[in-house]
């Protein structure tokens, strides 16, 4: 229980301390931001080592159980460390090559297919992208609207933004229309993109401050509410601010003199 | 120098001030505002509602902390759904930061409860794998073999133990294919290496929960690849709000949504002076 405690604790502090970076960055903002780093990087590295050994060693269709071809990519991945040695550094690049051409050739087919062909399918298909047919310009209601007109928007959408992209032929005329129109919706793309980045941004803040106001429950009979430690920890940062402005300002340092290129001789 | 021309000098930090307080005063006394539900979640919901008993849903956790107050009310709701339809669950994670919140998640009272993993239904009703290396690779290799991909569960149990998993050999097993993600690997590449190998859509039909800033970068693969997106925390809350009404799932984001707007309002408010103040300043003939 103790724990629970402690670790709602030292959620508070640590949101209080990284968001002081909105103030100015400082050193609780960049300690935060450290240990934030350090213990991401701790536990992907764990969490990869106890991948290797229950994806390779243990079950009952692995080394465990005889079957010992899962030895050859143990080896091939220890030859990553071939890195740190000069004599036989070449052999670290096998593994990357393998890995390389294993990802290329997996991206090549899968990109063509579901990124290339299905999205030129369901432009041109009359089921999702209907231009004509019963019902299709009719009002369908909330935020469906006119299928018809959705249809035209997409279809006229790709065209247009795709001539922007086509620089064989000056922008003029019937083109110069086309890439006009697509840049406008290139355009109302980017802003859609900003708009969900703020709404993303403003949903990680709530779920902090949620965590902070509301009350945990910690097992089934114990709870503790954080919203007191919050004022705590407003406190902390401003004691720092503090402490960072009685610090007297250290004077920059002067630039490095440059020596004088030598003019260089001919010939 | 004239009040138009000043609006740009304003220290913007009496702005992250001013949308602290907006955003608290609903989670401090939420204001219920109405809820109306996009097509998005409600086709995310409606394919779930489908699902008959003893459909096989793959629930995939490809997110990590940064991104928590979007995803978790997505995936624990996702989960609640898939149990109260009767279907049989196989959880799994390809960031290995999403492992243990998917344990969380299961462990959630409204879920499996407490006691997960020493439950009767462990292993024939619902599985966790827990993290599976090797990202696309991984991700690839699950959908063809998942015994490949993956010889213990999470606990060390034998995969080839697990009766769930004897009916689970390959993606398309898998009724529905649902994917929280917040980055890669996320929902392209399940559509890329899972989907697109093992039959389309109609085969593999992928249901995905995601950030907000990555749904418009989702939406070209919307509603034929993938059938239903639920966009962030307000897709979160509207399909909180849809099993509440059939289910009495305890509808948790509303405060959150009341935050989120007025956010948005003054987000808007501050766009519009913004334009103004640049309006005016430029037609004094100031710098813009």
């Amino acid at each position: 229980m103790i724990e629970d405690v402690l670790a709602l604790l030292f959620g508070v502090f640590v949101t209080i301390f990284i968001y002081s970076f909105l103030w100015k960055e400082n050193p609780l903002s960049r300690a935060v931001e450290h240990l934030f780093v350090g213990m991401a990087a701790v536990y992907t590295l764990a969490s990869m080592y106890d991948a290797a050994l229950s994806q390779a060693i243990w079950g009952s269709q692995r080394i465990e159980g005889g079957y010992y071809i899962w030895i050859i990519p143990i080896l091939i991945s220890f030859m990553y460390f071939f890195f740190f040695t000069k004599k036989y550094f070449y052999l670290y690049r096998y593994p990357v090559a393998i890995v390389v051409g294993i990802m290329a050739g997996m991206m090549i087919c899968g990109m063509i297919q579901s990124n290339f062909l299905a999205q030129i399918q369901a432009t041109a298909d009359p089921v999702t992208t209907p231009l004509v047919g019963a019902g299709v310009w009719e009002w369908s209601g909330g935020n469906i609207g006119f299928r018809g007109l959705n249809s035209l928007i997409i279809i006229i959408g790709l065209v247009t933004s795709l001539t922007f992209f086509f620089f064989t032929f000056e922008h003029k005329g019937v083109l110069g229309v086309s890439t006009r129109i697509g840049r406008y919706f290139l355009m109302a793309t980017f802003g859609a993109a900003y708009g969900s980045t703020v709404m993303a941004r403003i949903s990680l803040f709530i779920g902090r401050l949620r965590f902070m106001y509301e009350t945990t429950q910690v097992e089934d009979t114990y709870s503790v509410s954080a919203w007191w430690i919050l004022p705590i920890a407003i406190i902390c940062v401003i004691v720092m601010a503090l402490w960072l402005r009685s610090r007297p300002e250290k004077a920059p340092e002067p630039a490095p003199a440059t020596k004088p290129e030598k003019p260089k001789s001919k010939g | 120098m004239t009040s138009s021309m000043k609006i740009p000098g304003i220290d913007r930090r009496y702005l992250y001030v001013l949308l602290f307080i907006i955003v608290s005063i609903p989670l401090l006394n939420p204001l219920k505002l109405p809820i109306p539900i996009g097509e998005h979640a409600r086709r995310f919901y409606d394919k779930v509602e489908s699902l008959s008993p003893g459909s096989i849903v793959i629930v995939s956790f490809d997110y990590g902390p940064s991104t928590r107050p979007e995803n978790y009310p997505q995936s624990v709701a996702s989960l609640f759904h898939a149990k109260e339809r009767g279907c049989k669950i196989v959880v799994l994670a390809y960031w290995p930061s999403g492992a243990p919140i998917a344990e969380e998640a299961l462990r959630e009272s409204t879920v499996f409860g407490s006691d997960f993993p020493n439950i009767p239904e462990y292993g024939t009703e619902v599985v966790y794998l827990g993290y599976v290396p090797g990202n696309e690779v991984g991700m690839q290799t699950f959908g063809d073999d998942t015994a490949t991909a993956k010889g213990i569960d999470h606990y060390g149990n034998d995969i080839a133990s697990l009766p769930l998993m004897q009916e689970c050999q390959s993606a398309a097993d898998f009724d529905v294919w649902v994917e929280i993600a917040s980055g890669t690997p996320g929902e392209q590449q399940v559509i890329q290496f899972v989907q697109g190998r093992h039959g389309g859509p109609s085969a593999v039909p992928i249901l995905v929960g995601a950030t907000a800033v990555s749904v418009p970068g989702m939406m070209p693969f919307y509603p034929t690849q993938i059938s239903g997106i639920l966009n962030g925390l307000a897709g979160a809350g509207e399909y909180e709000f849809l099993l509440n009404v059939q289910y009495g799932y305890p509808y948790a984001q509303g405060p959150s949504l009341d935050a989120q707007s007025l956010g948005h309002v003054l987000i808007l408010l501050f766009i519009v002076i913004g334009n103004i103040s640049y309006l005016l300043t430029r037609s004094k003939g100031g710098k813009s």
